[in-house]
């Protein structure tokens, strides 16, 4: 991508938010409405091209049921974890 | 629940039509969400701008001097640039569906990412406008020392029209240009 839409393109934000929502069997405009959001943004998300502010990922840990820890990192997350 | 379509009138826009298009219900616009025939679409508004622009010489680039003598060829050239003002005016609007009105629509209809994707548009529309005026600016300097480049029949006009249209449409031809997934 030309002009990445990542918050801080050198500290990237890699989250769980796709194998969380798989879990809970919910589609993406589900969790989208649950978050407040366009169901076109979670899937930026969920491939890492866009960096939530805070109060977007305390909405999408909340509506995941986790906590903001869980979902978010700044190093990957091992697979299958 | 209040059915009121609000309007916001400094963007132009209602409620209504900006939640229209930022959902799928219409899906019959679902086409032109493809980032390949978005492209397609800013490609043909820019060439529609240029043919806009170009009406205040095409008198002159025709044949190097005034030829609007006759009725018949001040026919053909009026109707001719009513079409393809009302061909941009049709691409401008298209363009507008193509980005969800993204470029148009208020803070509080959009969510974090779309208004940042919103704003770094109208910035690089800003920088885009910039080389606009320029070359405007330049055809102004330049343009009366050229033979072709000499506003006639319309002292110019379609240039102002053609730069409003711009102006108007830079900030989702932007969008448009750049964005994956829309």
């Amino acid at each position: 991508m030309l002009f990445p839409m990542s918050r801080n393109p050198e500290e990237p934000v890699y989250n769980r938010i796709e194998a969380a929502r798989v879990a809970l069997g919910l589609s993406r405009q589900d969790l989208a409405d649950k978050a407040g959001v366009h169901y076109q943004t979670i899937g930026y998300l969920e491939r890492e091209e866009y960096s939530p502010s805070l109060v977007l990922a305390l909405r999408i840990a909340k509506a995941l049921n986790q906590e903001v820890s869980e979902l978010f990192s700044q190093t990957p997350f091992k697979k299958g974890k | 629940m209040s059915k009121k379509n609000k309007i916001y009138w400094f963007e132009g826009v209602t409620e209504k039509g900006v939640k229209s298009l930022l959902t799928d219900e219409n899906s019959k616009y679902r086409w032109l969400r493809s980032q390949r025939n978005r492209r397609v679409l800013v490609v043909l508004m820019a060439l529609g701008l240029i043919a806009v622009a170009m009406g205040s010489y095409w008198p002159t680039l025709k044949t190097g001097s005034l030829i609007l003598n006759s009725g018949a060829e001040i026919a053909i050239y009026s109707v001719t640039a009513i079409f393809v003002i009302f061909a941009v005016l049709g691409g401008y609007l298209l363009l507008r569906i193509s980005v969800r009105g993204i470029g148009d629509a208020p803070n509080e209809l959009l969510d974090e990412r779309q208004i940042k994707v919103r704003d770094t548009s109208f910035r690089y529309a800003y920088y885009a406008m910039g080389y606009v005026v320029l070359g405007l600016l330049l055809l102004m300097l330049i343009g009366p020392d050229l033979q072709m480049f000499q506003p006639k029949g319309n002292d110019g006009s379609y240039l102002v029209v053609a730069t409003l249209f711009a102006f108007s449409s830079m900030p989702s031809m932007v969008l448009a240009w750049r964005e994956r997934d829309i």
